[in-house]
């Protein structure tokens, strides 16, 4: 595939580039999280009454380390899809470049702060109390 | 009949400040907006100013936002819009005066999508073949008379005049699905730009304006499910 320069070009074009993985992650993660929020809404909203969610309900949970994995999947696409989608409005609207860039930043600081935490919570675990 | 008309007036280059003007104009109800600019210009206020060619629908000089929508004024017909018919300059084109808009940026984008044929194999003695199929998968978007109603439509060009714009897709689509084009690769890498089909928040505005009724939003997810999936089979079969 020839990389192709024009003069808007910053990094060099190509058919299979950032944009494309973008727009196809945000299609196939939004159909996914779209199975594991509405499963995890029924469990925690329908099937159990929200007010006997407490850690020890957390605990119980997750020793059973597939509902670790499927909370672990939830945090990650839920994080990237939203905070993907943030970057892409956020460059839709925000054109100056400093401010464009520091935005950027945050977003992507934001996703890796609570990617850290989350995880930290999933793979730590919580006592019984 | 009486037809009342709001019209936006504008000069940048004086120092006048933006305004609406009223007129009432005395036509007929077939009678289009286009006839009812002329009146204003003829009869009532020579410094209108708008632009006009083939008055027939084809050549897309006047294109324009009447009631709100992107129209062309010669195919609007005064009895299919409410008064009074509130006529302004496109949206997201720098006015240059009252109703004409500066459309360098709008064709510069067409240019940039490499509008013209490529092919470099030896011309046949005769026309360069193809079927049915091949000639009618891209037939929508040869429709396309560069009107900018769905370019000056579209929210993500009023956000960033940098957005390549549906036009430039549409017509970038016209040469993508062309089997008789050979520089898939390199109208494939324009589009998947940042700037590109990617801006496209499938909004829709754009094939609601279109007066030639071309669906815009569908050539342009058939672009991004090039860049995603493949060309085609029909284009690829040469």
């Amino acid at each position: 595939m020839a990389a192709v320069t024009s003069p808007q070009a910053g990094p060099a074009l190509r058919r299979g580039n950032w944009g494309t993985l973008s727009y196809l992650f945000m299609r196939g993660s939004g159909v996914l999280l779209a199975f594991l929020v509405i499963i995890h809404f029924v469990i925690q909203h329908v099937i159990n009454d929200v007010y006997t969610l407490d850690l020890n309900f957390v605990a119980q949970r997750w020793s059973n380390p597939g509902w670790r994995v499927y909370d672990a999947f939830m945090l990650t696409l839920a994080l990237a899809h939203g905070l993907n989608g943030s970057r892409i409005v956020a460059n839709d609207y925000i054109l100056h470049p400093a401010w464009n860039r520091a935005v950027n930043l945050a977003i992507l600081a934001a996703g890796l702060l609570w990617i850290v935490v989350g995880g930290t919570a999933i793979i730590g675990g919580v006592r019984f109390m | 009949m009486d037809v009342l008309l709001r019209i936006r007036r504008s000069n940048p280059a004086s120092n006048e400040a933006p305004r609406w003007d009223e007129f009432v104009a005395d036509l007929e109800p077939a009678d289009r907006v286009l006839d009812a600019l002329r009146y204003v210009k003829w009869y009532l206020d020579g410094t209108l100013t708008f632009r006009s060619s083939c008055a027939q629908g084809i050549c897309g000089s006047d294109g324009m936002r009447i009631n709100g929508r992107n129209r062309l004024a010669c195919k609007t017909l005064l009895r299919d819009v409410r008064q009074p018919i509130t006529i302004e300059p496109m949206y997201g084109l720098q006015v240059i005066k009252d109703l004409v808009v500066d459309m360098k940026p709008f064709f510069g984008q067409y240019r940039s999508i490499l509008p013209y044929l490529v092919n470099s194999d030896p011309a046949p003695e005769k026309e360069r073949l193809q079927s049915q199929a091949q000639r009618e998968i891209f037939d929508d978007s040869t429709k396309c008379i560069l009107c900018a109603c769905c370019t000056t439509s579209c929210p993500s060009y009023w956000a960033n005049g940098a957005y390549v714009g549906p036009m430039a897709i549409v017509q970038a689509h016209r040469f993508l699905f062309d089997s008789r084009d050979q520089a898939t690769e390199r109208r494939l890498a324009i589009m998947s730009q940042p700037d590109g089909v990617w801006r496209c928040r499938t909004i829709f505005n754009c094939t609601e304006a279109c007066p030639r009724g071309i669906e815009i939003t569908r050539r342009i997810d058939e672009v991004r499910r090039a860049l995603s999936f493949g060309m085609p089979r029909v284009v690829k079969d040469r």
